[in-house]
C-alpha cells in the first residue's frame, strides 16, 4: 500500500470506523489546513486540548506562517507544547500511530503529518503476582501493557546497556513486542536471532500468550516449557544481568525470559530471598515432588501389577488389603482416577470462585470417599494420586506442571504395560528427549549436562549469592564476571 | 522439511521399537494384580521319606498365619506343587525368612538354595535358619499352636541379631557366595523355640555343604570376631562386673613362616562398664587395667573356642581360607589340596588392643580422664 499522506485516504480508510475522530483545523486562518485523527477513547482529550490544540488556536506567530512544510517545522521546534511530537510521510506509519492511541495532524498540501503522544487508556494497575507470591520480596507483577512492563524493568536495572527494542508483531493486531537485553553482557548472536524470529512472525493477531509462544520456541513438538514466563520484574531483571533476553508482548501481563533452562523452571524467587540452605531445601522439596508426581502413579501400577516385590512385604499387605474386592486393576484404577483429577481441576478453572470450592469438596470428597467405600477404587490409588496431584502444583511454573502431569499419563500408560520396563523405557525416552533440546544454543537440560563448575552453583542447590561470580560462558559469552573486577 | 521427516521418522521408530521390545520381554512378565497373589512370608524346606516338602506361611488379609505344604523329589518340585495347591498365585519376592530343617540341611544346603537362587523375585536380604533338632514345617507348626506370629517372631530375631552383629552373613547372597568358596565351612545361624519366642544360639557348621554341627553360643561369639561383625558382646567377669563391647574391629593377616601358616589376629576392642556388684572400688586405674586383662582373656577364651574346635575337626569355621589364598597365593596352591590337615597346624598369633572406654559413674573418682589401653599378646 503505497498511499500518500492526505486526508482523503484516511477518511476513506476510516470511513466506516465510527470510534475514528476526524477534525479539519484552520491554522492561523492563512490558508493552510490540518486534519486532527485519533481513536476515541485512547486519546486523552485534556492533554490534546491543552497541549496541542490550544496552541495552534492561539499562536500569534501561526498567523503569519502561510505555507504547511512552516507550520510543521514551527510546532516540531516548540510551538505545540508536547514532548513526543515526530513528522511522519509513511502511510503505513501514520496508521500504526493513530491506531495504536496517538493524535496526527494531517497536513495535505505538505502530505506529511505530526504525531502526537497522548495514549491514555484503561488499565490495571501494578498489583502483588497472583502466581509467584513471596514472603520476602517485592510486590510488584507485570500488567497487560507493554510499556508499564518496560518502565518495572528499567526501574530495576538503569544501566545504560539495557536495550528495550520495540517490535511490531501481527498483521492486524499491530502487538508491540519490547525485546529487552543488556548490550555489554547479553549474547548478540541470541538477540539477532530471536529478533528475526519476532519480525517474521507473520499471524494476524496474538490473541493468546501461545501464539507467540509457539513461534519462539527450537522444538514446538516438545510438551515441556522451553520458554520461561514470570511475572515479577526483579526475577526478569535478574535474568537480564546474567545475560538473557526478556520480551515484553502489549496485551500479555508477564514477560518472557530466553534462552531457557529446566533448572530455571524449577526456581522459584523465594530461593532466593531466604537463607542458602533454606534456598536450597526447598528446591530440593520441589525435585522430589517432581519425581513423586511424574513416577508415584506409574511405579504404583507396576508395582502392583508386575513387579510386587518392589514394594516392602508390610506394605504389599497394605495394599493388598485395600484393593480387595475392588473390581479394576491397578492400571485402570490409577488411569481413571488421574483422569478424574485433570476433570476436577479443569471443572475448578472454569467454574466460580465460589462454586469452585463446593465443588473441590463435592468431587474431592463426597464422590472419592463414595467411591471408596463403594470399593470402585482402593484408598490407596486415592492416596497415590492425590500425593502425586499435590506434588505437581508445588512446581513454579505451571507450564512445566502441564507438561509433567502429560508424561505422568503416557509413563503410567508404559508401566500398565510393561511395568518397571516400560516405566524404565518411558523413563530413557524422557530423559533423551529433554537432553536433545537445544534453547538459542543452551542445553535444555544445562547446567545439568555442563563441565563448566560455575554453573552448578545455583541448581540443585542454591550457593551463597557470593559464589556466584560467573555467569554461564554459553547465555553469557563475552562478559562472564558478574562479581568482582 | 528434512527435519520434519527426522522427527516423523524418530517417532515411528519409537512407536515401533517399544512395543517390540516390551511384547519381546512380555513372557517373562507376570500381570497379576497384588491382590491376587498370596505373599509367603516365610518358607520352610523339609526332607524326609525320601522327598522334600516345601511349606509356606501366608499372612491373611485379617492378619492370620496359615501354612500351606507342597511336596516333591526335590525342593523345587515341592515348591511347584505348593503352587498348585496355594488358594490364589504365590510369590516368594516377599519372603523374608527361609527356615531349612535339619534334615534338608544335613541332605545338603546347595540342594536347598538351589531354586532360590535361580528365581528373579527372591529378596536377596532374606534371612536363613537352620531349626535345630526338628523340621521346618513342625517348628512352624508348633509356634502357630503356642499363638505366635511366626513372622513377627522371625522379625524380631533378626532384631536382635542386628543389635548385636555388624551385618546378617545368613542372607541369600551371602549364603551363595560362601557355597562356592569350597574351602571353607558354610555357617548358618540356627534357631530354636522357646515357649513364646524364637532364640538364635548360635551357628550350624556345614561340611561339605551338609550339616554337620551345631556351635554353641561361645564359640560361635568366638567366630564372629574372625567375622569382625560384633557390634555388641556382653562380657560377665567373675568379679561381678559386667561389660559390654560397644566396638570391635578384627585384622586378619596370613603369613607364611618356615613352611608353616602363621595367622596374626589383631582385635580392637572397646568395651563399656554395664554393672558392678562388688564392694570393691572399681574406679581405680589398677582396678580398671585389672579389668581390661581379665576381658582381654574373656575375649581370648571365645576365640581360642572357635580356634580349638576349626583345629580339632579341620572344618575351616574362621574362614582362613580366603585370607591365605589372597595374601599367600603361590603357597595356597600348595596346601590347598591338602587343607582339612593342614588347618589344625595352623599357628595363630593374637594381639589383642582393648580399653575401656565409658564406664564410669558420675562423680567418679577415676584419677585419669584418659582410658587406658591395654596389650595382650598371645600365640598358640
Amino acid at each position: 500500500m503505497d498511499k500518500k499522506i492526505n486526508s482523503k485516504n484516511l477518511l476513506d480508510l476510516f470511513s466506516k470506523s465510527g470510534d475514528i475522530v476526524q477534525r479539519p483545523i484552520n491554522i492561523g486562518h492563512k490558508g493552510v489546513i490540518a486534519y486532527l485523527f485519533g481513536v476515541d477513547g485512547l486519546m486523552n482529550t485534556m492533554m490534546l486540548d491543552t497541549t496541542i490544540l490550544r496552541p495552534i488556536s492561539t499562536d500569534e506567530s501561526l498567523k503569519e506562517i502561510t505555507n504547511d512544510d512552516e507550520v510543521i517545522k514551527y510546532l516540531l521546534e516548540g510551538g505545540a507544547y508536547h514532548a513526543f511530537a515526530i513528522e511522519v510521510t509513511d502511510f503505513e506509519l501514520l496508521i500504526r500511530y493513530i491506531l495504536s492511541g496517538m493524535a496526527a495532524l494531517v497536513f495535505d498540501n505538505a502530505q506529511k503529518a505530526l504525531i502526537f503522544d497522548v495514549r491514555t487508556f484503561d488499565k490495571r494497575s501494578i498489583q502483588e503476582p497472583t502466581d509467584e507470591g513471596v514472603m520476602k520480596g517485592a510486590k510488584d507483577s507485570f500488567i497487560e501493557v507493554m510499556r508499564t512492563n518496560t518502565v518495572l524493568i528499567r526501574r530495576r536495572v538503569r544501566s545504560e546497556y539495557l536495550i528495550v527494542e520495540q517490535l511490531n508483531v501481527g498483521k492486524h493486531s499491530k502487538t508491540d513486542v519490547a525485546l529487552m537485553y543488556i548490550s555489554n553482557i547479553a549474547n548478540m548472536e541470541t538477540v539477532n536471532k530471536i529478533r528475526d524470529k519476532i519480525n517474521n512472525i507473520n499471524i494476524d493477531n496474538i490473541s493468546t500468550p501461545a501464539f507467540f509462544e509457539e513461534y519462539l520456541v527450537e522444538n514446538k513438538f516438545s510438551i515441556f516449557p522451553q520458554i520461561m514466563y514470570t511475572q515479577r520484574p526483579d526475577r526478569v531483571s535478574a535474568n537480564l544481568t546474567d545475560g538473557r533476553i526478556a520480551i515484553s508482548v502489549d496485551g500479555i501481563p508477564f514477560v518472557y525470559v530466553l534462552p531457557c533452562q529446566l533448572p530455571m523452571l524449577m526456581q522459584s524467587p523465594e530461593d532466593y530471598a531466604n537463607h542458602f540452605i533454606i534456598g536450597s531445601s526447598l528446591r530440593i522439596i520441589r525435585y522430589i515432588a517432581m519425581i513423586l508426581t511424574l513416577f508415584l502413579p506409574a511405579f504404583y501400577i507396576a508395582s502392583t501389577t508386575f513387579q510386587n516385590q518392589m514394594l516392602p512385604a508390610e506394605i504389599a499387605l497394605s495394599i493388598q488389603k485395600a484393593k480387595e474386592n475392588v473390581p479394576f486393576s491397578s492400571g485402570f484404577e490409577v488411569m481413571g482416577l488421574l483422569i478424574a483429577f485433570e476433570i476436577l481441576i479443569e471443572a475448578g478453572l472454569r467454574l466460580p470462585k465460589t462454586v469452585g470450592t463446593a465443588m473441590s469438596i463435592l468431587g474431592g470428597l463426597v464422590v472419592g470417599q463414595s467411591a471408596v467405600e463403594a470399593k470402585f477404587i482402593s484408598p490407596t490409588v486415592v492416596v497415590i494420586v492425590a500425593l502425586a496431584g499435590i506434588a505437581g502444583f508445588i512446581l513454579p511454573n505451571q507450564d512445566l506442571s502441564s507438561g509433567i502431569r502429560v508424561s505422568r499419563f503416557l509413563l503410567a500408560i508404559l508401566a500398565a504395560v510393561g511395568g518397571f520396563f516400560g516405566l524404565a523405557a518411558g523413563l530413557i525416552i524422557l530423559i533423551t528427549h529433554l537432553c536433545s533440546l537445544d534453547n538459542y544454543g543452551v542445553a535444555y537440560m544445562s547446567p545439568f549436562v555442563d563441565v563448566e563448575a560455575s554453573n552448578h552453583k545455583d541448581t540443585l542447590f542454591r550457593f551463597p549469592i557470593s559464589y556466584f561470580k560467573k555467569r554461564s560462558k554459553k547465555i553469557a559469552p563475552d562478559n562472564q564476571t558478574k562479581q568482582g573486577s | 522439511m528434512v527435519i520434519i521427516l527426522k522427527r516423523l521418522i524418530y517417532i515411528i521408530c519409537c512407536l515401533i521399537i517399544i512395543p517390540t521390545i516390551l511384547a519381546a520381554c512380555s513372557k517373562d512378565f507376570m500381570v497379576t494384580e497384588i491382590d491376587e497373589i498370596n505373599l509367603i512370608r516365610v518358607m520352610g524346606i523339609d526332607y524326609g521319606e525320601e522327598e522334600y516338602t516345601v511349606s509356606a506361611l501366608f499372612t491373611t488379609l485379617e492378619g492370620e498365619e496359615e501354612i500351606t505344604k507342597g511336596k516333591g523329589k526335590s525342593p523345587y518340585a515341592a515348591y511347584e506343587d505348593l503352587r498348585l495347591k496355594a488358594k490364589k498365585a504365590i510369590s516368594i519376592g516377599h519372603t523374608g525368612y527361609f527356615l531349612i530343617g535339619e534334615a534338608a540341611a544335613s541332605r545338603g544346603i546347595d540342594i536347598c538354595l538351589d531354586f532360590l537362587s535361580r528365581d528373579e523375585t527372591v529378596k536377596m536380604d532374606g534371612l536363613f535358619y537352620i531349626t535345630k533338632n526338628s523340621k521346618a514345617a513342625d517348628f512352624m507348626e508348633e509356634a502357630i499352636e503356642n499363638e505366635q506370629k511366626i513372622n513377627e517372631g522371625m522379625e524380631v530375631l533378626r532384631q536382635k541379631q542386628e543389635t548385636m552383629l555388624t551385618r546378617n552373613d545368613n542372607t541369600l547372597v551371602n549364603l551363595i557366595n560362601e557355597i562356592r568358596q569350597t574351602y571353607q565351612s558354610v555357617l548358618i545361624p540356627y534357631v530354636i523355640a522357646e515357649e513364646k519366642s524364637f532364640l538364635m544360639s548360635g551357628y550350624a557348621v556345614f561340611d561339605d555343604l551338609k550339616l554337620r554341627d551345631y556351635l554353641d553360643e561361645e564359640t560361635s561369639a568366638g567366630v564372629n570376631f574372625f567375622k569382625n561383625i560384633i557390634r555388641n558382646y556382653p562380657i560377665f567377669l567373675e568379679d561381678n562386673v559386667g561389660l559390654l563391647i560397644t566396638f570391635s574391629e578384627t585384622d586378619i593377616n596370613s603369613n607364611w613362616e618356615s613352611d608353616k601358616i602363621k595367622i596374626n589376629i589383631k582385635i580392637d576392642y572397646e568395651t563399656m562398664i554395664k554393672e558392678v556388684n562388688t564392694v570393691d572400688n572399681i574406679f581405680d586405674i589398677e582396678y580398671i587395667e585389672s579389668l581390661n586383662k581379665k576381658q582381654d582373656d574373656y575375649v581370648l577364651n571365645l576365640i581360642m573356642q572357635a580356634v580349638n574346635y576349626s583345629k580339632a575337626t579341620g572344618l575351616d569355621i574362621l574362614q582362613i581360607a580366603r585370607y591365605i589364598e589372597n595374601q599367600n597365593i603361590r603357597e595356597w596352591e600348595n596346601i590347598k589340596e591338602t587343607w582339612d590337615t593342614a588347618i589344625s597346624e595352623i599357628q595363630y598369633e593374637f594381639e589383642f588392643n582393648s580399653r575401656i572406654s565409658k564406664s564410669y559413674l558420675l562423680g567418679s573418682n577415676l584419677q585419669t580422664k584418659y582410658p587406658r589401653i591395654s596389650r595382650l599378646v598371645h600365640t598358640i
